[in-house]
């Protein structure tokens, strides 16, 4: 067990100011062995550990059809996270322990129209799949991307953000909480988005979301007004975590343990878990 | 010393005159003498409450906001767990509106194997220093003893004391039950207890839990009643009363014979400041 | 499977005496009144026959209160990880006077063990552990072992159990091939090979032990109503004098919960993996705060649904294993027993 625990030494290649709080890291383990047989799937996540300060768990944000190395986006909320964003420079040294968790579910999704919806940092993990489907753009049919954040600055991956509205067979749909004078895109919260402008088509579409509790919530109220059945909404869940193992007992969610069994769950799946988050 | 009868009462009272929202007292465990505290919202419970010699636990305790939400709360207290209850209001931790006191002029309660409880011999004011409504007859402030442990504690070495300790500190388990039923350890988020910490952490090696439980003492310098409750509630047995009665020592021969929590607005030993505190006993 | 010795007071001590002078042997030791188990070099350290009020279960021994993970440097080439030099264990070890409860304990971790990732370490310290067990001539007050899921009578979670026979005669008998092998090579002189007579006298003395329970529960209609019950508001009264500390938690044979802390003192630290509750508010806190249980019934729910309902959906056996640890070990007497009961009243 203990051994499962040492994480593996990752060189910060790159920082990436995305907004105010979040930064992105871009990542690659220094043995080069490692690197290469380090393979993940869209959704997974990562033990990120500032040696002295602590682990946290975060979800890779970029996709493994992109080779050679990797990113977590991370936001400036508690301890860990501060010290990370204040001590850590390019060039600097980590630990990573992971992949763990299971995926979103690549197979399923296959030859479906794709809505995600995202919303705030939530977008990181939404980032691995979107990246991971262009790169596999044949295998997917419509491709809509919904995007909110609280203002115009807070919005992640900006360049990136650009990249793909350029690209033609993507829509992107962006929004901010409240006007901005610059600002020439939607404003209005994402659910309230979702219903008035996107007005999605439900036939073989699945929707993969994630964001703020607040936002989730509310956009699965949407998205079943909408009409989507449970089965067709995927999410991916946050829990504190500890060794994303199975065994320091923390993510539970009744039987079901997030680091194992998820972090993504259909809406299906998690109507049926106690009411704990 | 059997109050269970007036206690019934005074909450039934209580209760009816909606003057609380919460009353904290003890109830009888089922399968031997011992008592347990016992926290109603609902007076149909109030047969169950009683007072006894076996009314151990200080319930001061249940004052922190984790328990009864800052709301109104009646509240039965001995001699040692109404010092505490001062202090907490001095500290602003409790408003003294929200909470209506009944003192207990305390004959002392027993220990696990049914004889006076240690820190009953050797009590300093078995009257409770605040209340609303008071029960039993007062016996007055009586003086301060130094038991025979202590005493010897003191005389050792400064090593040999150490080794003492460590010899103790060694079944520590570092559960912090000592803390968690310390009516005077309220804070949010204790020192030990910060991930960042970089000497108590969460690891139980012996220097962490050495650590821990010194700065522990050290925060309950000139603060500790003597309630014991840190010592009842631990699971090893560790005989912690050691720590806190040398401190309290210390001070009560240092500053002007201080004991915590024995006047209204007394702020502790080392609150106060003056040019001729002495200094010589700092190591 | 059932080598059967019997013997006398003086032989067992010479059996135990022998086993100490032979092997790695750890036993209950008494300090402050409270028993802890312990490595021994001499029989008078240690009480193989401890009352039942013991402060720490066996699971220290397999699943350590603090166990290093690793050990880290800094300088100007970079953050070098490196194992630490804490052997998981060497040798083979033999543990004396161990509760079948405590044993069972064991049995039931085995499952979260050896769950997708293996605990290497963890199945190293069980296979090289030889379990004595020392069968409780009379329950405790907080014992109620005989009513769960398993079998307490035919427990094959220890490898040799001892039985103070109510002739006056003391029976060792071995319950697995691993206790069996053991006996062979180690059994004492003095002992001579029982009969069915001595089967016969460890059954008796089993239905005497099983008479001596104050504590009695259908399990299986408690496990059946606590499954509906996730929004029961009984959670509430019976945690409500609950003081938040990890007390139950890291005296259960059964908690397995852990936490990962660092220590760092200038370039050189070392990383930890100690003891966690979900009785402690911050369990679950997340970075900016959000709490999933931030209030106490929250966390009793986890606990009391934990051990009896969850643990079983997904492994198959019940995880509290009814030692009665945490409710003598409580500073508020607060019993599981009592808890699960209440809520599935």
């Amino acid at each position: 067990m203990e051994q499962l625990l040492v994480p593996a030494i990752c060189k910060i290649e790159k920082i990436i100011d995305e907004t105010p709080d979040v930064r992105t890291y871009r990542l690659k383990i220094n043995d080069p062995a490692k690197m290469e047989s380090f393979s993940w799937m869209p959704g997974q996540f990562v033990e990120f550990s500032l040696l002295g300060h602590g682990e946290c768990t975060f979800c890779i944000s970029s996709s493994a059809t992109r080779k050679g190395y990797f990113d977590c986006s991370i936001k400036r909320a508690g301890i860990v996270t501060a010290d990370i964003h204040s001590q850590l420079e390019e060039g600097m040294d980590v630990g990573i322990r992971g992949p763990y968790g299971n995926w979103f579910p690549i197979e399923d999704i296959k030859g479906k129209n794709l809505l995600f919806v995202g919303g705030g940092i939530g977008l990181a993990p939404l980032r691995s799949l979107i990246q991971y489907c262009i790169d596999n753009r044949n295998d997917y049919k419509d491709f809509t991307i919904l995007y909110g954040a609280r203002t115009s600055a807070d919005m992640c991956y900006k360049e990136e953000i650009e990249e793909w509205k350029k690209n033609p067979t993507v829509k992107v749909i962006l929004t901010i909480d409240k006007p901005e004078e610059t600002w020439k895109e939607n404003v209005g919260v994402v659910p309230k988005v979702l219903e008035e402008v996107v007005k999605p088509a439900i036939e073989n579409t699945k929707v993969i979301t994630c964001g703020p509790p607040i936002m989730i919530k509310y956009t699965l109220v949407s998205l079943d007004k909408l009409g989507f059945a449970p089965k067709d909404v995927i999410t991916t869940l946050e829990m504190k975590m500890q060794c994303g193992l199975g065994k320091c007992g923390r993510c539970n969610i009744g039987s079901t343990y997030v680091c194992k069994d998820g972090p993504v769950f259909t809406y299906e799946q998690l109507k049926v878990l106690p009411d704990e988050f | 010393m059997d109050h269970s009868k007036q206690i019934q009462e005074i909450a039934s009272r209580l209760f009816a005159e909606n003057k609380i929202d919460y009353f904290v007292g003890y109830r009888q465990n089922s399968f031997d003498d011992t008592q347990v505290p016992f926290l109603i919202t609902d007076p149909a419970e109030i047969p169950k409450l009683v007072f006894t010699e076996r009314s151990v636990f200080n319930l001061s305790n249940y004052l922190k906001p984790d328990h009864t939400k800052r709301k109104r709360v009646g509240l039965v207290v001995k001699g040692c767990d109404s010092r505490a209850l001062n202090l907490m209001l001095t500290e602003s931790q409790v408003k003294r509106e929200n909470v209506y006191i009944i003192g207990i002029c305390c004959e002392g309660v027993l220990n696990e194997k049914g004889e006076k409880a240690q820190n009953c011999v050797e009590c300093v004011m078995p009257d409770p220093v605040v209340y609303d409504e008071i029960l039993g007859t007062a016996s007055g402030k009586r003086e301060y003893i130094v038991n025979a442990d202590i005493k010897e504690l003191a005389q050792k070495a400064l090593t040999e004391r150490a080794d003492y300790f460590e010899n103790i500190f060694e079944n520590c388990i570092r559960c912090n039950a000592c803390r968690h039923s310390c009516p005077l350890c309220y804070c949010a988020k204790c020192c030990i207890d910060q991930e960042t910490s970089t000497l108590y952490h969460g690891a139980n090696t012996s220097s962490a839990g050495m650590h821990a439980l010194m700065t522990w003492s050290l925060h309950l310098a000139g603060r500790c009643v003597d309630c014991r409750n840190c010592e009842k509630a631990c699971p090893s047995h560790l005989p912690l009363h050691l720590l806190h009665k040398q401190n309290e020592m210390v001070i009560y021969e240092n500053f002007q014979q201080h004991l915590a929590g024995m006047e209204k607005d007394d702020r502790g030993a080392f609150y106060k400041y003056s040019l001729s505190d002495p200094d010589d006993f700092i190591l | 499977m059932n080598l059967i010795f019997e013997t006398d007071k003086a032989g067992l001590q010479k059996f135990y005496e022998e086993i100490i002078a032979k092997f790695e042997t750890y036993a209950p030791v008494e300090k402050f009144e409270k028993f802890d188990y312990k490595r021994v070099s001499k029989l008078e350290e240690c009480n193989p026959d401890s009352p039942i009020p013991s402060t720490m279960s066996v699971k220290p021994l397999f699943f350590p209160k603090t166990a290093k993970v690793m050990k880290f440097q800094e300088d100007s080439s970079g953050t070098t990880v490196s194992e630490t030099d804490e052997d998981p264990l060497a040798g083979k070890r033999v543990i004396l006077g161990v509760k079948h409860c405590d044993a069972r304990g064991l049995q039931v971790l085995d499952e979260v063990y050896k769950w997708d990732y293996i605990d290497t370490d963890y199945k190293k310290r069980r296979e090289n552990t030889i379990i004595l067990s020392t069968r409780c001539d009379k329950a405790g007050t907080q014992c109620f072992c005989t009513s769960l899921d398993y079998d307490v009578e035919n427990s094959d979670a220890h490898d040799v159990r001892i039985v103070n026979g109510l002739d006056g005669k003391i029976y060792i008998q071995s319950v697995t091939e691993k206790g069996e092998n053991f006996l062979k090579e180690n059994s004492s002189q003095q002992s001579v090979v029982g009969s069915q007579q001595s089967v016969e006298e460890i059954k008796k003395h089993y239905k005497s032990f099983e008479s001596s329970f104050r504590l009695k529960m259908n399990y299986k209609e408690v496990n059946e109503k606590l499954q509906k019950l996730f929004d029961s508001p009984e959670f509430d009264p019976v945690s409500s004098n609950c003081i938040s500390c990890n007390t139950c938690a890291f005296i259960c044979p059964t908690c397995h919960c852990f936490k990962i802390s660092d220590e760092k003192i200038k370039d050189t630290g070392v990383r930890y993996k100690s003891y966690d509750s979900c009785n402690n508010g911050y369990f679950t806190l997340m970075a900016g705060g959000h709490n999933p249980r931030p209030a106490k019934y929250r966390r009793w729910r986890q606990r009391a649904m934990h051990k009896f309902v969850y643990y079983k959906e997904r492994f198959g056996v019940n995880l509290c294993v009814g030692c009665g640890h945490c409710a003598i070990s409580c500073p508020v007497n607060i019993s599981i027993f009592d808890v699960v009961n209440q809520v599935a009243k």
